[in-house]
């Protein structure tokens, strides 16, 4: 169903689906969620500026768009989308003056011995990396923004070295550089909203960017009958996000009842087994760029961190002051995470946050629980809403194209 | 009645919170401990203070009544059953209450509570609406000087966003609203300010009863010894009931409500239809409101719920027909039988005392439900008589374990 949107998982895999018109239900007995991953803000001094944009943001102005996103562009993050972004503006004729990466630097040697078999997954970031040292653009370790100035736009950015441990920023060696265009990359977060609606579990993973599912080796979750594949179950990338959905596909069929179990486990195995050889280089990978919590010592007192209810730091801080120890009091408190996002842009930063804050976990921080529906929907549509398919059922119509 | 010198509420929702309140500001030692549940009902709320349109069964009375009626369970007999005029009496004290309080709470505590004057709209589409709401009009209980009769017209000039369909409405003055977890935020900081005691994320496990007393509270890590305890656990508080050999008639009743999108203002007051009801709230979404139902403590949305309140909503305002709905959830309501709540000791434990079964409207209540709380903990004369509320008008109440708790509507 294209343009559909899923806007609520009940536990007993019933879904809640809407269009621009209309919504409906469906129940599954199997449901495999894939439903990706979204950009981990992070906020600092002027992020919210005019010519701060996400990797993903500005990758979006080139290629979609086809617009040159600024003239002189300073990339900021960690993980290997930088070298992409760093890449694709200098190919429409943007400056980039450095690319800062927060994460050490790979110590090759190591790295090439546990990347072996999987080369493919190097060669890519390789040539990125080549392209880069071709046009001159330094690419700087332990380095990150610590501000963005501008009146009305982004006209000069702060930044420098950070401890390589802990990612705090060691402000006395700050540097300013004249950019209008600052990009901020600091991967990616699993959309776990709809797993945990459906009554999953989960767990908290910050080498897979955050809260995830639990899941079995088949992909199910603790919920029968419910899978959970790709970056909405931990961010592995493409390669693994479409291993997992074959695992996930061919085990649904098996639990219906169109596999049998030997046939089922045939056809698992290849896929298992690459899946089992690229997670080992991902290890390494993701080790790199695994978010510090030195970064939540960017913002000050008067720094935006809820961007839909306009919630300054200094107001998490009076909250924190009158008690609030987790996400959910803190909501109360200050509207953080009330807004349309639902805290998907601002819960990850403010989880570290109050963990480095108040020593605990980011377990015992807990979550702002995603409430339905996940994406935005009409009242009208929901007024609309029927129990059956729409009449020219466009899933019927897939599956129709897919038999023929 | 003597004075209470240790004291533990047990339940960190409005109610919880206004008891330990008023008990501090009594100068009472008091400790407030409360374990978040899902469904917990404050943080579910519509924040209407509607001691009219409630008692008369307003609100999620008259859409109540019409499930029921679709379901066969009532006969016709001319729209949802008034309360008791006990219920009434006390929902005008307590929320005579508002406009002092929330000039306290923003001195002790630092918190809005956002209370604002806007009264409450029945608005009438079909004769049979009409023929509900002229009785009420003639011979409300409240007497004839807060309710007012609204003409289309009149109706159009002052709420131009509601249907031009409607034949009019019947506004009661007086019906109020507020932004009811700030309520309970601001309590709750003003009962800290005042020297109480907060354990938040704490669950109680056990109550000491020793010789028909309260001797002490147990949470996982620690023996907090008292010689009163308070029941303010809402839809759980007959857990904590039978934790002192106390059955407690309470159950949970699931309530959806869905909330729009931030929007510029457009409802002056708060309307109440055979649908729904809606209110815009201060920072500009309007809530919908709301469902009743008996389904355990599952505080999931259902498709059926959302299809009715969006229809029932665009059916009042047309034009939210074009606007995105920002969240949909569900709370428990602790409904008790009769719907009166649950208030004061109980034979044979003594330093036990309820603040539960506040079923629609806790938040209107909990005032003086905290005032008369902490007039019980401290031997004072009470403002307002109990016996009403008292939970041995539901008869035998010690469990036997057996005991079965009675069907809350
Ligand atoms: C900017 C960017 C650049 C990247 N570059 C690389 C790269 O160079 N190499 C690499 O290996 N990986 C890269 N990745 C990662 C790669 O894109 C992902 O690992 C991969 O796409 C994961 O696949 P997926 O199917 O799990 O999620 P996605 O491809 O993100 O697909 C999820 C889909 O679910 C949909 N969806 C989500 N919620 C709902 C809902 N409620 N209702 C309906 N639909 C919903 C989304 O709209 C989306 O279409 C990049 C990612 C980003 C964001
Ligand atoms: C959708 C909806 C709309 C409503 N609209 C209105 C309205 O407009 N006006 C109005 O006046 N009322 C309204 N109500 C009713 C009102 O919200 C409730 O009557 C009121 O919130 C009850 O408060 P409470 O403190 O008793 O319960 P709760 O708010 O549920 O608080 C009970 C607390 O006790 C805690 N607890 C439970 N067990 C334990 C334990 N073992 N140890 C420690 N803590 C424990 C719970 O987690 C919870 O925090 C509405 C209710 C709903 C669901």
């Amino acid at each position: 169903m294209p343009r559909t949107v899923i806007i609520d998982l009940s536990s007993h895999r019933e879904i809640l689906w809407a269009a621009e018109e209309t919504a409906g239900a469906i129940r599954a007995d199997q449901l495999i969620v894939a439903s990706g991953a979204y950009e981990r803000s992070v906020p600092f001094p002027g992020w919210t500026l005019p010519g701060v944009m996400t990797a993903g943001g500005a990758q979006r102005l080139i290629k979609t768009l086809q617009v040159r996103p600024g003239r002189r562009a300073l990339i900021t993050g960690t993980g290997p989308l930088l070298l992409v972004v760093a890449n694709q503006l200098r190919a429409v004729g943007t400056e980039v003056v450095a690319v800062l990466e927060a994460g050490r630097h790979p110590r090759w040697p190591q790295f090439l011995v546990k990347a072996r078999g999987e080369w493919g997954l190097l060669k890519d970031a390789f040539e990125y990396w080549r392209g880069l040292r071709r046009a001159g653009i330094p690419l700087r370790f332990n380095h990150t923004v610590f501000e963005a100035h501008g009146a009305s736009a982004v006209e000069a950015v702060t930044y420098g070295p950070v401890d390589p441990a802990t990612w705090t920023p060691i402000r006395s060696q700050a540097e300013q550089v004249e950019v209008d265009l600052l990009v901020v990359g600091f991967g990616l977060v699993p959309n776990v909203e709809l797993t945990t609606l459906g009554g999953c579990d989960h767990r908290y993973a910050l080498e897979l960017g955050g809260w995830v599912p639990e899941r079995d080796a088949c992909m199910e979750t603790s919920i029968p009958g419910l899978f959970a594949v790709g970056d909405g179950a931990g961010i592995r990338g493409a390669a693994v996000a479409s291993l997992e959905g074959r695992v996930a596909g061919i085990t649904a069929a098996e639990h219906a009842g169109l596999l049998p179990r030997a046939e089922a486990d045939r056809r698992r195995a290849p896929f298992l087994a690459r899946l089992e050889s690229l997670l080992r280089v991902r290890a390494v990978l993701d080790g790199m760029s695994r978010i510090r919590p030195g970064l939540s010592e960017l913002a000050t007192p008067g720094t935006i961190v809820c961007r839909c209810e306009e919630v300054a730091l200094g107001e998490v801080q009076m909250a924190l002051a009158a008690g609030a120890r987790d996400l959910q009091a803190v909501k109360l408190l200050t509207r953080l995470g009330m807004g349309p996002c639902q805290g998907r842009n601002c819960a990850p930063a403010m989880r570290s946050y109050l963990s480095h804050a108040t020593g605990r976990t980011a377990a015992e921080v807990g979550r702002i629980n995603p409430r339905p529906p996940v994406k935005p929907v009409r009242l009208g549509a929901l007024a609309r809403m029927t129990r059956a398919m729409p009449a020219d059922d466009p899933f019927q119509a897939t599956i129709r194209e897919a038999l023929s | 009645m003597t004075r209470a010198s240790e004291i533990v509420v047990v339940g960190g929702g409005v109610i919880g919170c206004a008891v330990a309140y008023y008990a501090a500001k009594r100068g009472l030692r008091v400790t407030l401990i409360d374990q978040p549940r899902r469904g917990r009902a404050t943080s579910a709320s519509a924040g209407g203070l509607w001691p009219l349109g409630e008692s008369i069964g307003l609100g999620c009375g008259v859409i109540f009544y019409k499930a029921q009626l679709e379901q066969g369970k009532v006969a016709e007999a001319g729209g949802p059953s008034q309360l008791p005029r006990a219920f009434l009496d006390f929902a005008l004290q307590s929320k005579a209450l508002f406009p002092t309080l929330a000039g306290e709470l923003r001195e002790t505590g630092g918190l809005d509570i956002e209370l604002e004057r806007t009264s409450l709209l029945f608005v009438m589409y079909d004769e049979a609406d009409e023929a509900f709401a002229r009785p009420l009009w003639q011979n409300c209980p409240c007497g004839r000087s807060l309710t007012e009769w609204v003409t289309p017209e009149e109706l159009g000039r002052t709420e131009p966003a509601v249907t031009r369909a409607a034949r009019g409405a019947l506004r009661f003055n007086g019906d109020d609203q507020l932004n009811p977890y700030r309520l309970a935020d601001a309590f709750r900081a003003s009962a800290r300010t005042l020297g109480a005691k907060l354990l938040p994320h704490t669950e109680v496990r056990n109550i000491c009863v020793a010789k028909g007393r309260v001797i002490a509270v147990e949470t996982a890590a620690q023996r907090i010894p008292c010689d009163a305890m308070v029941n303010a656990a809402g839809a759980w508080a007959p857990e904590i009931g039978r934790m002192a050999g106390i059955d407690i008639p309470v159950l949970p009743v699931r309530g959806q409500i869905v909330a729009t999108e931030t929007l510029p203002e457009v409802l002056s007051a708060c309307i109440s239809t055979t649908d729904c009801y809606l209110a815009q709230k201060r920072h500009g979404e309007i809530i919908i409101g709301s469902t009743t139902e008996e389904t355990g403590f599952d505080v999931g949305v259902t498709p059926r719920a959302l299809k009715a309140l969006t229809a029932g909503a665009i059916r009042a305002i047309p034009f939210l027909e074009q606007v995105n709905v920002k969240r949909a959830w569900a709370g428990l309501r602790p409904g008790t039988p009769d719907e009166l709540p649950i208030l004061g000791s109980v034979e044979g434990v003594a330093g036990y005392y309820n603040a539960c079964g506040h079923f629609r409207t806790g938040i209107l209540n909990a005032p003086l439900t905290g005032v008369l709380l902490s007039e019980l903990l401290s031997g004072a004369p009470l403002s307002f008589p109990l016996e009403p509320f008292l939970l041995s008008r539901f008869g035998a109440h010690r469990d036997t374990g057996a005991s079965r708790v009675g069907r809350a509507r």
